[in-house]
């Protein structure tokens, strides 16, 4: 039994932090946004992480759906920024969502494309008939040291998928691949409260070698090629790799630009790429194939096709649009950023 | 103020999800899962999830806690009367307060609404948010 998508749902935060007054109050020079490609980058609340955001997201795929807690087999947690360092966000989400206790639920940990594994380890377990349908959950409050070339980009978002039989679906998973290496270009070790990278390191090496190779073995395997493809989607980390790595495998900018959010509400990690899909589900005409690249530093990343089903337009009605999420949006200050994330240092109950 | 990990875990169905008691005998409904209809004591229930929406009836700024979540202070607090006819209190968020209107339509979302120290258990439940 073929795999595809049945529901989706997104969420993204309403606060925005422009990228102008980042750079202002760390001094960089004025034109770096629009050389990241970045205009705001959106800000979750004191009282929202990723467990709040990804239930969220989850409950309007499950609605999208048309699944009950007693349809959902699995659920996949995918985030770098999970409340507990130990304890499941799966089990806390899947609770709050009512999905029944004979289930398998799982955190899942690879950076960026946590979220990304989760859909492939669904599409064999839906493929194989271990479960019926898995709810994927990609989700992250981003953390990024205040005032590194991180802080214009690492932004709070979630998206959730439902993931079932083919037949009937809004969207076919019809062939997906996994490129994965061991290379160190970004990291947080035990107890840092913020990630470091390996500044340019984190591009060549890593985000453009792992999904140009994931792309292209996705393309060999099915004997795909890029003009097969009406859309496509890759990680996007700020605005402007993902059309660089387009360049670099000849795909057109304007099947790239539809499925691009970073540059209006930052990169949200494990939701980021998958939030351009949950968008191009929305918008994209039945029929049309997507190639979906994501990419976790560490490094991987996982290439999918996905072609859009007769159904999708009339399932996008049931919920709230990315679109719409991005367009509804208030400005905060540096200041308020900060308290809403928890960088000031208080003395509480005192 | 310190909250119990055993304590919310007996309760947390009433805090992650919203549910109406409906009364058999009586007929009226009341927010969360009760034994008994507390209009009439009988014991006569059936519950219904909500589907979480409803409109703003009224609210308030409140600046004081009695739990270690001050980190979100000030907070707004209002009555939602939701879809299913039967009101609820609970604090309002995703929302500038100049942006608070009554008769505003707002969902229910998941929130966090205490830890019991920076090492303690999360507590999360149900708060709004405007649609």
């Amino acid at each position: 039994m073929d795999a595809g998508i049945r529901g989706w749902g997104a969420y993204i935060p309403r606060f925005r932090l422009s990228a102008s007054e980042i750079a202002a109050l760390w001094g960089y020079d004025g034109r770096l946004p629009k050389a990241l490609g970045m205009a705001e980058k959106s800000v979750a609340e004191e009282d929202e992480d990723a467990v709040t955001m990804g239930w969220y997201a989850a409950r309007v795929a499950m609605r999208r759906a048309g699944a009950s807690g007693d349809d959902i087999d699995a659920v996949f947690f995918g985030t770098e920024s999970k409340p507990y360092a130990v304890k499941p966000s799966a089990t806390i989400v899947a609770d709050a969502l009512g999905v029944k206790r004979r289930k398998l639920a799982t955190d899942l940990e690879f950076a960026c494309r946590a979220a990304g594994e989760g859909m492939r380890i669904s599409v064999g377990l839906v493929k194989s008939g271990l479960a019926r349908n898995t709810l994927v959950i990609g989700s992250d409050t981003a953390q990024a040291n205040p005032g590194d070339l991180l802080d214009f980009t690492a932004s709070s978002g979630a998206v959730a998928f439902v993931v079932g039989p083919a037949d009937g679906s809004a969207a076919a998973i019809e062939a997906s691949v996994s490129y994965v290496t061991d290379t160190p270009d970004f990291w947080r070790r035990d107890r840092s409260p913020y990630p470091e990278h390996a500044e340019i390191f984190t591009g060549e090496p890593a985000y453009f070698h792992h999904i140009v190779s994931a792309a292209r073995l996705l393309m060999e395997e099915t004997g795909l090629k890029v003009e097969d493809f009406d859309y496509a989607i890759f990680h996007q980390p700020n605005g402007r790799f993902p059309l660089q790595v387009a360049r670099m495998l000849g795909i057109p900018q304007e099947k790239v630009v539809p499925g691009l959010v970073t540059p209006y509400i930052g990169n949200t990690y494990n939701a980021s790429a998958l939030l351009g899909l949950a968008k191009l589900l929305e918008e994209a005409p039945p029929k049309s194939r997507i190639l979906l690249v994501t990419f976790g530093s560490g490094a991987g990343s996982d290439a999918f096709s996905i072609v859009v089903q007769d159904s999708a337009p009339e399932l996008a009605k049931r919920g709230p649009r990315v679109a719409d999420m991005i367009n509804s949006r208030v400005q905060v200050s540096y200041s308020e950023y900060s308290k809403f994330r928890g960088l000031l240092l208080r003395n509480i109950g005192g | 103020m310190r909250l119990s990990p055993q304590q919310f875990w007996r309760v947390r169905e009433n805090e992650y999800r919203i549910f109406v008691t409906v009364c058999g005998s009586c007929g009226r409904s009341a927010v969360f899962k009760r034994s008994a209809c507390p209009y009439c004591g009988s014991s006569d229930v059936r519950y219904v999830e909500s589907s979480g929406t409803g409109v703003l009836e009224s609210f308030t700024k409140v600046y004081y806690r009695r739990d270690s979540s001050e980190d979100d202070l000030p907070k707004f607090v209002g009555v939602v009367r939701l879809s299913e006819g039967v009101r609820v209190v609970g604090e309002i968020v995703g929302v500038r307060g100049d942006e608070l209107r009554e008769g505003m339509e707002v969902e229910a979302v998941l929130r966090r609404y205490a830890s019991d120290d920076p090492y303690g258990v999360i507590y999360y439940g149900i708060k709004f948010k405007p649609v």
